[in-house]
């Protein structure tokens, strides 16, 4: 089998040759390390003053952004197929670099849904870079915030279907590309007010929750229209619902307010024919009834860390989910011995590989996610994945 | 006998209603209700640590206890003004801070509100906060605990950093640590010799409590 049928061999719950292995947004860093990369001091030119304005300047120019974008994102494609993987989360950003009196370093990232992100440097170098802060804490700013970017919303889904139908032409053959839909609705209806003032909104005013999740919801339809359209033949839909105790709210409302628009997401997304995969950080273990409800075809993640235990995830919703993920990333990867990743492995492919329906991979990725780590993942996937599986 | 007033508040604070409570908190302040104030602020505390303990027992969620925490905020900065000279309202200082080289703050600040809202004063320093600047927080603040908070592991190592800067700064004993964040566990508190590990925002102020108490 190659890479697609492997993959789609298994998200149908078959058995495939043996068990796909999928990357995830690889930081810098570890791409750096895999590809004999320098980092770019980013930071640094921002802390400068002769190159700081230039830099923005730059970074301010789309088919700069664009470019440099997609290069990176070239990179992330080049170290995935290097360490072996099947597949790779695809995903893409436009953010564009404003003065900011309340960051240290007086400039921050804006993307278009009104977040805030904050640059920090590793220490190797390599940039981070964090949602901090909202832009529109307001209806009245929201609202604002929304007429005024409506060109740049039209203007960014025609930017990511390029990048994925560039990906897709020049990695198709080789990996297959999980296309990224835009950030979550929830995601993005929340962050760019703020939690505690979207949760104040969800009880006092409700209808304007309503008004921004039913904004999202068609921006967000659109948005996965033209990655589909892309060719790229599975979709990652990410949306961080829960925290590391549980869901960030109670699974009633989560359905009262988003049920409907993740409905008709999985439906946009089965009627071309593709298949959805749903990504959400923490402990989801109340939400599995409600991803398998809302059709979904799988779920990525499943953070060890929060208490998400893979075996009893397949025990709950056997085969009406595609399990990806769950490999620890708070140690197993980033520090953790070549016995433990192939234990680790083993217990994965044990716990949910049976009859197809597991796609090996990190439950997560951050900046010491380490690529040895990740070699020993896809060897032991190798030696202890082929079906009948012999972890 | 119970006061109808003060019943009232708590209900309506547990029923997350936020126009009711005020509504409740209003007649204490205006001497309608026949309720002292510090009768006030207890009910309200009162009904946070049923608050709480629903959050903790998994009946409430995030969503939940954030908006309750807010009402309490209204509800305090209503009552707050009318507190008796020498009376305090506050249990102490906190100072909150994400570690070097981790921007993530969500945690960080349900944290900080909450406590807040429990009866503490928060000094928030923000995110990537550099060691030196923890030890000079304490200095300056003589906090009942220092919270240190991080989502990834290996800014953890930040963590027992902050602790050492501490006692080589011989400041050690002057104010509790507890630490919390999605990669951490009790485990690494203990390795890192904090005082504490807290896995949610209601343990930790329900830790710091205690320790504001035998202070």
């Amino acid at each position: 089998m190659n890479f697609k049928e492997r993959l789609l061999t298994a998200l149908n719950h078959e058995e495939p040759d043996r068990v796909p292995v999928m990357g995830l947004i690889m930081d810098p860093s570890t791409v750096n390390q895999i590809l004999g990369k320098e980092p770019v001091d980013f930071v640094s030119m921002i802390k400068n003053p002769e190159s700081r304005d230039s830099i923005r300047d730059m970074m301010n120019d789309s088919s700069f952004w664009n470019k440099t974008y997609y290069s990176n994102f070239s990179d992330v494609m080049e170290s995935s197929l290097k360490l072996g993987f099947d597949a790779n989360w695809t995903i893409y950003a436009f953010m564009q670099l404003a003065e900011d009196s309340r960051s240290s370093l007086g400039l921050v990232w804006h993307d278009v849904y009104g977040r805030i992100w904050e640059m920090g440097s590793d220490a190797s170098g390599n940039m981070l870079l964090n949602y901090s802060r909202p832009l529109c804490p307001t209806e009245a700013e929201w609202e604002t915030w929304v007429e005024e970017k409506a060109p740049l919303f039209e203007t960014v889904i025609e930017y990511a279907t390029d990048f994925h139908q560039n990906l897709a032409a020049e990695y198709g053959d080789r990996i297959m590309p999980i296309g990224y839909a835009a950030p979550g609705i929830f995601e993005n209806s929340w962050q760019p007010i703020g939690f505690v003032e979207f949760t104040k909104f969800i009880f006092q005013k409700p209808d304007f929750v309503k008004r921004i999740i039913d904004f999202y919801t068609d921006f967000y339809l659109r948005y996965l229209e033209g990655v589909m359209q892309s060719g790229v033949e599975v979709v990652l839909a990410g949306d961080d619902l829960a925290q590391k105790t549980g869901p960030m709210m109670r699974p009633d409302m989560i359905e009262k307010l988003l049920g409907e628009s993740y409905r008709r997401i999985a439906e946009a997304v089965h009627k071309r024919n593709r298949k959805l995969i749903f990504h959400s950080c923490g402990n989801v273990n109340e939400l599995l009834d409600k991803f398998v409800e809302w059709g979904f075809d799988g779920i990525i993640t499943m953070e060890p860390t929060a208490n998400v235990k893979l075996a009893e995830v397949r025990e709950h919703v056997g085969h009406k989910l595609a399990l990806i993920g769950n490999l620890d990333v708070s140690h197993l990867l980033v520090k953790g011995t070549q016995q433990e990743v192939e234990e680790a492995v083993k217990k994965a492919i044990k716990d949910a590989a049976s009859g197809g329906g597991y796609v090996l991979s990190a439950c997560h990725s951050h900046p010491f996610v380490d690529p040895i780590r990740l070699q020993w993942m896809v060897e032991a996937a190798h030696k202890y994945g082929e079906y009948l599986i012999r972890a | 006998m119970p006061n109808e007033t003060l019943e009232k508040m708590k209900e309506s604070l547990l029923a997350l209603d936020m126009d009711s409570t005020v509504g409740q908190v209003k007649l204490v302040v205006e001497g309608e209700s026949g309720v002292v104030v510090q009768e006030a602020v207890d009910a309200v505390a009162a009904a946070l640590e049923i608050v709480g303990k629903r959050f903790q027992e998994g009946d409430w969620f995030l969503a939940e206890l954030v908006y309750a925490g807010e009402i309490a905020r209204a509800a305090m900065e209503l009552l707050g003004p009318l507190m008796a000279a020498g009376a305090s309202q506050h249990l102490g200082t906190i100072v909150v801070g994400t570690v070097a080289g981790d921007l993530h703050d969500l945690g960080k600040n349900i944290f900080a509100n909450y406590s807040k809202s429990a009866g503490f004063e928060i000094i928030d320093l923000g995110v990537d906060v550099p060691t030196e600047k923890f030890a000079a927080a304490v200095i300056e603040h003589n906090p009942v605990a220092l919270g240190i908070s991080c989502l990834l592991t290996v800014t953890a190592d930040e963590i027992g950093k902050v602790i050492e800067e501490l006692r080589k700064q011989d400041i050690r004993d002057r104010s509790k640590v507890i630490i919390g964040g999605a990669a951490l566990t009790e485990e690494f508190a203990r390795e890192v010799e904090a005082d504490a590990f807290a896995p949610d925002a209601i343990t930790g102020t329900d830790i710091i409590k205690g320790w504001a108490i035998t202070q």
